[in-house]
């Protein structure tokens, strides 16, 4: 490392930082204005509107067979010390319903029959509750109703009210009969209750606050070293001076960790002055805490927040870093920002999840260690050893990514204009291989959203089709939109004759192989039976003719599957991945399309087969028949009531051999690799 | 093109290859065993096509890029070996290589000249001198991002030069240029080779390397198809035009 070309570096970047406008009204000025602003203009508001309320005379009327007892205990209790700023003016409209649409009436009071109240209490969905369980509804009492209308916001302060009172007053009624009648107490005395509280007031202040304390710092981090980053590599790529930079006598890994310190920098700075403004917010009483909120933080306990949080903003600026690299525009890495912004996000709001203890693999999650540590610290119970096992994750996290983002300018795609534009411009196979992912992503949201939420989808036939349907006009669609040569997505040369034969031996023996292979994962996670029921149900409806069956779920699923997963997604696919990791992807992507979770794995399993054996062969129609042959050899046991639970370990060894046996021959006389 | 790789020569391009994966048609050579070599003060031009191999071949020789097989040295410096030190030894200049924004001018010949270690005690005379030689000194203090065109220009080849480098690469520099700015650029370029400095020059227009280039190489799909000065060229196809003589080894004789 040339040290001096680094600080040169560095100077120039926090240059180009400070005379950006942009950056300094945006991150210094602004939250400096706008966010007492907000609470100011926020509090102004609501107080306003207490006053307006408060002075507001609420129009109400009583309607019903016990009107005149309603309004007594209106009279009565509307004095009450909380009720003193409601004030109330009873109308007497002809149609009280009528009055509340003209807003005369705020609202009215209704009072009911037995037979009334019983009847609303029905058609109200609101199921009663004592403490947390529920209760039954309580009939055969006359019941009150306030009526009004909740999208004018005086009318629902004032039945909120109203509701309030006519409760005060039902419950001291309650209380004044009990008396009459002769119950021994006040109801409220039978149990003299209290609760007691060891945690300080700092402690307490200190759970809350530690919770979203992460949280509140990583969005600062992010939004502020994001506002640096994107223009630092991506913006520097657009506008040309990236080029102009690598080419002089400065080291890539210079010029990459000058970059990263301006992004840590900023982001701290930005941080540490956001702080500082919330500090004298409170200390000028624009940011109002709650009653007994008290922090008792020692100078310990903020060195040891300041251990936590460094590394953290080194490792955000870095990860920031790696974004503003791969976009290839400004634009483009605003787009990343989000997704990014909400990855950061979550694992923060650990420290929010009750039960998460300090001393256990957490330590080794960055992000996730430094929520729940600062949490622990902020209440006053650090763990050392815990801070210093995050701290030390958290720098090699960090150094671990500002090693990779200086490997990534040493990369010439990222560095100069790439092929990416080019292959907009040619559209095509080249375009195709870059949008190949959005294509089956978009295919999966649709046929999933269509088939849990159609209610005429809901049969197994109906979803096959619907799904094997829209599987193959999703492929033709996108063979016809990038022109694709179908000889080439199909793999239309000849196979030679051992591999058809092998691909039909291997099929009984892949069935006693996904057996053991369940078998052997049941032991590890076992696998509910009702789960084992439903999976059964799905792979050999009942009520469904065999031939039907054969159709339905092996011929038209192997025709239209190996067309789009083997054929068309593969084939988009196949510069890009080693052939292993090729035939996992393609596999867990079929697995995936078959959306019941515990489908998910048996069928990724499958597919992972059927990708090798396309790739060996460098043909769809090896797979097409095995998966074809596969799925009717299950059905053709179901049918004949063939347990595949009667497998002895011999048969499964046994069905190994075979299994590896074909698998070689199809690898061996596949196509010319 | 024989080339001697233990010579003396400012700039030796041995065998440079480059390939790059391309999704749909594989693996493609876009340099394809391109040797040459440079001597002191001449203008040393590339004449080709688009995508011919051109801007591959120099940025491989300016570090930008790694090449897959084949190497040169600049001053002696390997490129693959020693990139820093070839980077500190040339200027590069490219229509694609732009200026900050928010610095000045001055500020940015500065910044070149500290980055690629000029003398730290020398710096301030040689971008005053460079201010003043290209006439920059009225708009030495005002940000990059409020010059014409034209001063860009000016500024741009100032810190291309800023650490008074030997060599000096040029890659399609009057691309998207208007005449007169165009005419600027060449006269600079003129006047770097005065200075004694060896310049590579890029260009697809036939004019231009007519004009500036000592020696021309055409280069077609990744070869050299022909290299010479134009007077040697003229001879060797019996043709006048640059045009002609380009199209004859592009095409073959008609």
């Amino acid at each position: 490392m040339n040290w001096a070309a680094l600080k040169l570096l560095f100077k120039h970047e926090m240059r180009m930082v400070l005379r950006s406008r942009r950056t300094v009204v945006t991150s210094l000025v602004l939250p400096a204005v706008l966010m007492p602003g907000l609470i100011l203009g926020a509090r102004y508001v609501q107080r306003q509107q207490a006053i307006q309320l408060d002075q507001t005379t609420f129009h109400y009327a009583v309607t019903g067979p016990w009107a005149d007892e309603a309004r007594r205990l209106i009279e009565r209790y509307k004095h009450a010390p909380e009720f003193k700023n409601f004030n109330l003016q009873e109308l007497y409209p002809t149609h009280p319903d009528q009055a509340l649409e003209d807003r005369t009436l705020h609202f009215y009071v209704r009072t009911m029959t037995i037979v009334e109240a019983d009847e609303a209490a029905a058609d109200d969905d609101d199921t009663p509750t004592l403490g947390s369980q529920p209760v039954e509804r309580v009939t055969g009492l006359p019941g009150l109703q306030v009526v009004y209308r909740g999208s004018q916001q005086v009318a629902l302060t004032g039945a909120e009210r109203m509701v309030d009172l006519m409760r005060a007053a039902r419950r001291n009624e309650s209380y004044s009969i009990m008396f009459s009648r002769g119950f021994p107490s006040h109801p409220e005395g039978i149990l003299a209750m209290t609760a007691s509280n060891v945690a300080t007031d700092s402690q307490i202040s200190g759970s809350n606050l530690g919770r979203f304390f992460t949280v509140v710092l990583v969005v600062w981090l992010v939004a502020a070293g994001s506002i640096v980053a994107m223009d630092i590599i991506a913006g520097e790529k657009e506008r040309g001076t990236l080029e102009t930079l690598i080419t002089s006598g400065a080291g890539r890994a210079e010029i990459a960790t000058a970059k990263h310190l301006a992004i840590w920098t900023v982001g701290l700075v930005i941080t540490f002055t956001q702080v500082l403004y919330a500090l004298i917010y409170i200390r000028l009483n624009v940011i109002q805490l709650p009653a007994n909120f008290e922090i008792d933080l020692s100078a310990q306990s903020i060195a040891q927040l300041f251990v936590l949080f460094v590394p953290l903003a080194a490792a955000i600026a870095a990860a920031l870093l790696i974004v503003s690299a791969y976009a290839k525009t400004y634009k483009e890495a605003q787009l990343h920002f989000f997704p990014f912004f909400v990855g950061t996000l979550v694992p923060s709001l650990a420290a929010v999840l009750p039960g998460l203890k300090s001393r256990s693999i957490i330590a080794f999650i960055p992000l996730v260690n430094v929520s729940v540590a600062a949490r622990e610290v902020l209440t006053g119970r650090p763990d050392p050893l815990m801070i210093g096992v995050t701290a030390v994750v958290m720098s090699l996290t960090a150094a671990a990514l500002i090693r990779y983002s200086a490997k990534l300018l040493t990369r010439e795609d990222i560095v100069v204009p790439t092929q990416h534009e080019q292959a907009i411009l040619e559209g095509g196979e080249r375009l195709f291989q870059r949008r190949v992912f959005q294509w089956f992503a978009v295919m999966w949201a649709v046929t999933f959203a269509v088939v849990t939420n159609v209610s005429q989808l809901q049969s197994p036939r109906a979803q096959i089709l619907f799904n094997e349907i829209g599987i193959l006009a999703g492929s033709i669609l996108m063979i016809w939109r990038y022109r694709l040569n179908l000889r080439d997505v199909l793999g239309t040369h000849r196979v030679r004759w051992p591999v058809w034969a092998a691909v039909l031996m291997a099929v009984p023996a892949a069935q006693v192989v996904a057996v053991a292979f369940f078998r052997l994962m049941n032991t590890i996670i076992p696998t509910p039976t009702e789960m084992l029921r439903e999976l059964g149900k799905q792979v050999a409806p009942t009520g469904m003719p065999l031939w039907q069956m054969i159709f339905f779920m092996a011929i038209l699923p192997a025709v239209c599957e190996e067309l789009a997963f083997r054929g068309v997604l593969l084939h988009g696919v196949r510069n890009r991945f080693h052939p292993v990791v090729r035939c996992l992807f393609v596999g867990i992507v079929f697995g995936v399309f078959h959306y019941t979770l515990f489908r998910i794995a048996p069928t990724a399993l499958l597919g992972v087969i059927l990708t090798a054996i396309a790739v060996m062969t460098g043909s769809i129609f090896p797979g097409l028949l095995f998966h074809a042959a596969n799925n009717s050899f299950a059905i053709g046991m179901d049918a004949a009531g063939i347990s595949q639970n009667r497998f002895d370990w011999g048969t499964y060894v046994a069905a190994f051999g075979v299994f590896f046996l074909s698998m070689h021959t199809i690898w061996r006389y596949g196509k010319e690799r | 093109m024989r080339v001697d790789p233990s010579g003396d020569a400012p700039v030796v391009v041995c065998n440079l290859t480059k390939t790059f994966l391309d999704e749909s048609r594989g693996t493609i050579r876009a340099v394809d065993g391109v040797s040459f070599q440079c001597r002191e003060s001449e203008v040393f031009g590339l004449l080709g096509a688009n995508g011919a191999g051109k801007t591959t071949t120099l940025r491989m020789i300016s570090t930008i890029i790694t090449p897959t097989s084949g190497t040169a040295k600049i001053l002696g410096h390997d490129i693959v070996k020693d990139p820093s030190s070839v980077r500190r030894s040339m200027g590069f200049y490219s229509a694609s290589t732009a200026l900050y924004p928010r610095l000045t001018a001055r500020e940015t010949i500065e910044f070149f000249a500290r980055i690629n270690q000029y003398p730290a005690d020398k710096v301030q005379a040689r971008v005053n001198s460079l201010v003043e030689r290209f006439g920059i000194t009225e708009y030495a203090g005002v940000r990059v991002e409020k010059l014409s065109t034209g001063m860009k220009q000016k500024v741009s080849i100032a810190r291309t030069i800023a650490h008074n480098p030997r060599i000096v690469v040029f890659d399609e520099p009057t691309i998207g240029l208007d005449v007169l700015n165009a005419l600027e650029v060449q006269k600079a370029i003129h006047d770097l080779r005065s200075d004694g400095r060896t310049i590579i020059f890029s260009t697809h227009i036939m004019s231009e390397a007519e004009k500036l280039c000592d020696r021309i190489a055409i280069v077609h799909r990744g070869h050299i198809l022909a290299c010479d000065t134009l007077a040697g060229l003229r001879e060797a196809t019996g043709l006048h035009y640059l045009e002609d003589i380009f199209l004859l080894y592009v095409r073959g004789p008609a």
